[in-house]
């Protein structure tokens, strides 16, 4: 990989006596994605692209490129200029982010780093290998990325960190099972161990039952939970979504809004996630705290909402292309309780059902907290505190402030769980979240069974 | 280009490959966005590298470089055969048979949309969203896109293929907020971003997004004062921006024949489908004529060739409510034995092609939308995506429109807010009776379909008239 410190420092160089900030996103990674037991696509990806911002006379643009010869970062240079030139003043442009102490975090694997194609397909073939005979669907991939920040306010920013995800899919026809793994330390995870997790899983799912729609006591895995959450934090944990009241958050800050059991905080610090010391727009990371036992406290801030609103960013500014959309947070840690498992979630729940993951999520409403979807790869009915027969998948309709407000326990070990789908520039990042029981999941339906 | 691809050929078969393709790719981008008369997107973007699939020993390996040169070509294909070896697989993979050839592709386009100046592009959004302006709205919102994209395919096969692909789109929205908390949006001319042609920027001039404001900034402040819609079992006519997402995710993602073979199970998703079914599963009604035409002008999945380099060919996916086709890659044709491939696309130069939908059309039926509203005694009017999630077999699904009108003897009446409707898609599609005709035809393009790991996105078009569907669940609350 390039220096990417270096490279920003180039471009940057290019549009000297103007406001301007060079961002280069790099990236060296594998996929080993592989199907019924064999890797199918496997892709493997190095790509450099530089970004740079111009500000001139309160009129902000930019432009990108991975040329990164002199003749296109001079090319790069001229777009970002005329583009800045082609819009409005905008006098609540936020300026550049200033230079910062960056905190010292971990995020970075040297072993991680090293994998190479040979490293990825064997890794994911012990996936494979695992899987008990079932077909197995997923991937083993790794990666390491560089972000790299140079501005004209003096900024000099550079982090490297690495990632590696085991995502498997035990299933033939009526059965299907799930787990993964996500870490910066490739060798935390032991794909084989999340094979057969998924496979044992599946071989509890054949011969699933419907169940009527009704609204159930249920355990949510931190599979379903951490999606849950994550869909919920583009609009409710949202600084500009709360400016514009489309967040529920929106004149609660301060009030009860669940169950005292739920703490939440969005900590791209943490060591146990995928830490990083800054966002993209150079601004340290800070821990947030979005929920304290159950009392809405904050949500998180990018600069241009956060000047809106007369305070300091919490460093969550996406990469340019999608920052759009506000703040939004991408490593929240929701605290653990003490129930030893989610078998001990069963008892608390008593009669209800059992959710291993979900599967393509919908906002049905924003500012209600309204989110469907469907339970996937090991849904079972709860009887008499036990986990009991399996379910076909089921249709949800929950409303999140509901789902929230009654939560007779939390595991009391947690799981990070990888909420990056790997579009366009990588960037990994996941929740870390207990297993979790609630009084109110809502099903509206019903639809296939497990397996393929 | 012609160099780097032919070094990567070159240098994959050399290295042991059985076939190998190489795509060199020149993209160049801008996107304009503006809030609430802000400027809060301007960007100019360009991208270019070079992918590298091979065969070998039976499996499939990709790798890529964003450096167009000879040095970069050979380097991808070398580690894509690394990959692929170090993969390993079952093997025996057999492609359809191509007769492999040159060719070009290239879209008639009026207006360069890249060459319009960005100020223009500017002064466009923020008239458009000034025209959105009134207390209601606490959120107001425009956007307008540019791509253009040369591309140059070669294969161990023979063939050379060049095209150049170029889009332009925008739309605008408007978020209302009451004083009770109700949040409402309404979009023009689509829910996703506006909408999206191959077509010069002509295609954005047409969508009359200035007109067109002032009646969406409207709508969404009538909807803080609507009605909830009610629960219930209904007739239901669906206007076509939300026939598109319909036809979309339960015909479009469901006949996609590498999700029928379990391809794509991690992720997107199976298909309740089988290869089995092809000529024989009733999918819907006698009225369901669905289409997959990759040579549909101004659509998104419009091309020449595909990846693979397979020529654009019209496919009929439902005959008469009868599975008559599926989207497929040469090897998913090969595998079924029915079909030459012709729907696999990357999402650039660094990722893979999967089998993705192109131009997937409701053919137009018959008559106004007004005859089909006239024809219900008791039902909805459902109008634009508001939400949408459906299951991985692409059974159960539940959408959400941003506007209901309710219907009383065969006349639209009062506006319903927070509309959903749910169904199990071949029951649904079962219930269809009838289609408007092509006078209510209207044509979108998607730049927000996903699939792959990692993650591709896909453009894609659809075109459907207002449709009507028979005892409907209506009204799902959390």
């Amino acid at each position: 990989m390039t220096d990417a410190l270096e490279l920003a420092e180039r471009a940057l160089a290019l549009v000297d006596g103007d406001a301007a900030e060079a961002v280069v996103m790099a990236e060296r990674s594998g996929f080993a994605r592989y199907a019924a037991g064999e890797v199918h696509q496997p892709t493997l990806i190095d790509d450099t692209v530089v970004q740079l911002r111009v500000i001139r006379d309160g009129c902000s643009g930019s432009a990108t490129t991975n040329r990164i010869d002199d003749e296109g970062l001079t090319d790069l240079a001229g777009r970002a200029v005329a583009a800045a030139a082609s819009a409005d003043p905008d006098p609540e442009l936020a300026p550049l982010a200033p230079p910062a102490e960056l905190a010292k975090v971990e995020g970075y694997d040297e072993p991680t780093a090293a994998l190479g194609a040979d490293d990825q397909a064997r890794l994911a073939e012990a996936a494979i290998a695992a899987s008990d005979g079932l077909g197995l669907y997923g991937f083993f991939t790794s990666g390491v990325c560089e972000l790299a920040i140079a501005s004209s306010t003096g900024l000099r920013a550079h982090e490297r960190t690495t990632d590696a995800t085991c995502l498997a899919l035990a299933a033939v026809d009526g059965a299907s099972g799930y787990a993964e793994r996500t870490s910066w330390r490739a060798g935390e995870i032991d794909p084989a161990a999340v094979a057969r997790e998924a496979a044992a899983k599946a071989e509890r799912t054949r011969g699933a039952v419907d169940a009527p729609p009704a609204r159930y006591r249920a355990v949510l895995e931190p599979y379903a939970i951490a999606e849950l959450l994550y869909y919920s934090a583009f609009d409710m944990f949202n600084g500009q979504a709360l400016l514009e009241e489309r967040s529920w958050f929106a004149g609660r800050i301060g009030e009860r809004g669940f169950d005292p059991k739920v703490t939440l905080v969005d900590d791209g610090l943490d060591p146990r996630g995928l830490p990083r010391s800054l966002d993209f727009e150079g601004t340290p990371k800070q821990r947030v705290v979005l929920v304290e036992e159950g009392v809405i406290r904050d949500t998180v801030w990018d600069r241009e909402n956060a000047a809106r609103a007369g305070r300091a960013s919490t460093g969550h500014a996406l990469p340019l292309a999608t920052r759009a959309e506000g703040a939004v947070a991408t490593a929240v840690v929701m605290s653990p309780g003490e129930a030893e498992s989610t078998d001990e979630l069963a008892e608390l729940v008593g009669d209800g059902i059992y959710v291993t993951r979900l599967h393509y999520l919908g906002v049905v409403n924003a500012r209600e907290g309204v989110i469907t979807g469907m339970t996937k790869d090991g849904t079972f009915r709860i009887r008499d505190g036990k986990v009991a027969e399996p379910l076909v998948n089921l249709r949800f309709t929950v409303s999140m402030p509901e789902l929230l407000a009654d939560v007779p326990g939390l595991t009391r070990e947690t799981l990070l769980v990888s909420q990056s789908d790997f579009y366009d520039e990588r960037w990994a990042y996941g929740y870390r979240v207990p297993g979790m029981a609630t009084a109110c999941f809502n099903v509206t339906g019903s639809g296939s069974g497990p397996g393929l | 280009m012609r160099a780097a691809c032919a070094a990567a050929v070159d240098a994959a078969l050399g290295a042991g490959a059985t076939y190998a393709d190489a795509r060199a790719i020149l993209r160049r981008s801008q996107s304009v966005g503006t809030r609430n008369g802000r400027v809060i997107t301007l960007t100019d973007a360009e991208s270019e590298g070079i992918g590298v699939r091979v065969l070998v020993g039976g499996s499939w390996g990709f790798a890529c470089d964003r450096r167009l040169d000879e040095t970069g070509a050979r380097e991808a294909a070398l580690r894509a055969c690394a990959f692929a070896a170090a993969a390993g697989g079952n093997g025996g993979r057999a492609l359809a048979p191509l007769e492999a050839g040159s060719g070009s592709f290239r879209p008639p386009v009026e207006i360069d949309p890249i060459a319009v100046p960005l100020e223009d592009k500017v002064a466009l959004c923020l008239r458009a969203e000034e025209a959105m302006r009134r207390p209601e709205i606490k959120v107001a919102q425009a956007s307008v896109r540019a791509l253009r994209e040369r591309k140059l395919f070669l294969s161990s096969d023979g063939a050379e293929i060049e095209q150049e692909l170029v889009e332009s789109g925008g739309g605008i929205d408007a978020t209302a907020v009451g004083d009770d908390g109700i949040v409402q949006q309404r979009s023009y001319p689509s829910a996703h971003v506006g909408s999206s042609a191959q077509a010069g920027w002509e295609y954005v001039e047409g969508l009359g997004l200035e007109h067109e404001a002032p009646r969406v900034a409207e709508q969404a402040a009538q909807l803080l004062r609507a009605d909830e819609c009610p629960a219930g079992v209904a007739t239901v006519v669906i206007d076509h921006e939300q026939m598109q997402l319909q036809v979309h995710e339960s015909v479009g993602h469901p006949t996609e024949l590498d999700r029928v073979y379990g391809t794509e199970a991690a992720y997107a998703g199976t298909s309740f489908l089988h290869p089995t079914d092809l000529g024989t599963l009733r999918y819907g009604s006698e009225h369901m004529n669905i289409t997959a035409d990759p040579t549909t002008p101004g659509g998104l999945g419009t091309f020449g060739f595909d990846d693979e380099g397979v020529p654009a060919a019209r496919t009929p996916i439902v005959s008469e409510g009868v599975l008559s086709g599926f989207l497929t890659s040469r090897e998913t044709a090969a595998k079924i034995g029915h079909g030459d491939g012709g729907s696999m696309r990357a999402d650039g130069w660094q990722r893979m092609p999967l089998v993705r939908m192109t131009n997937l059309h409701l053919e137009p039926g018959s008559g106004t939308v007004d005859e089909l509203i006239s024809e219900v005694p008791e039902g909805l009017y459902l109008e634009t995506n508001r939400s949408w999630s459906i299951d991985d077999k692409r059974l159960n699904f539940q959408f959400g429109t941003q506007m209901a009108w309710e219907i009383k003897r065969g006349r639209i009446g009062r506006l319903l807010r927070d509309a959903t409707y749910t169904g199990v898609t071949p029951r649904f599609w079962g219930s269809l009776d009838r289609v408007a005709g092509p006078e209510a035809w209207v044509m979108y393009g998607l730049t927000n379909c996903g699939k792959g790991q990692p993650g591709q996105g896909a453009h894609v078009s659809h075109g459907a008239s207002a449709a009507r569907f028979r005892d409907v669940q209506v009204g799902v609350k959390s």
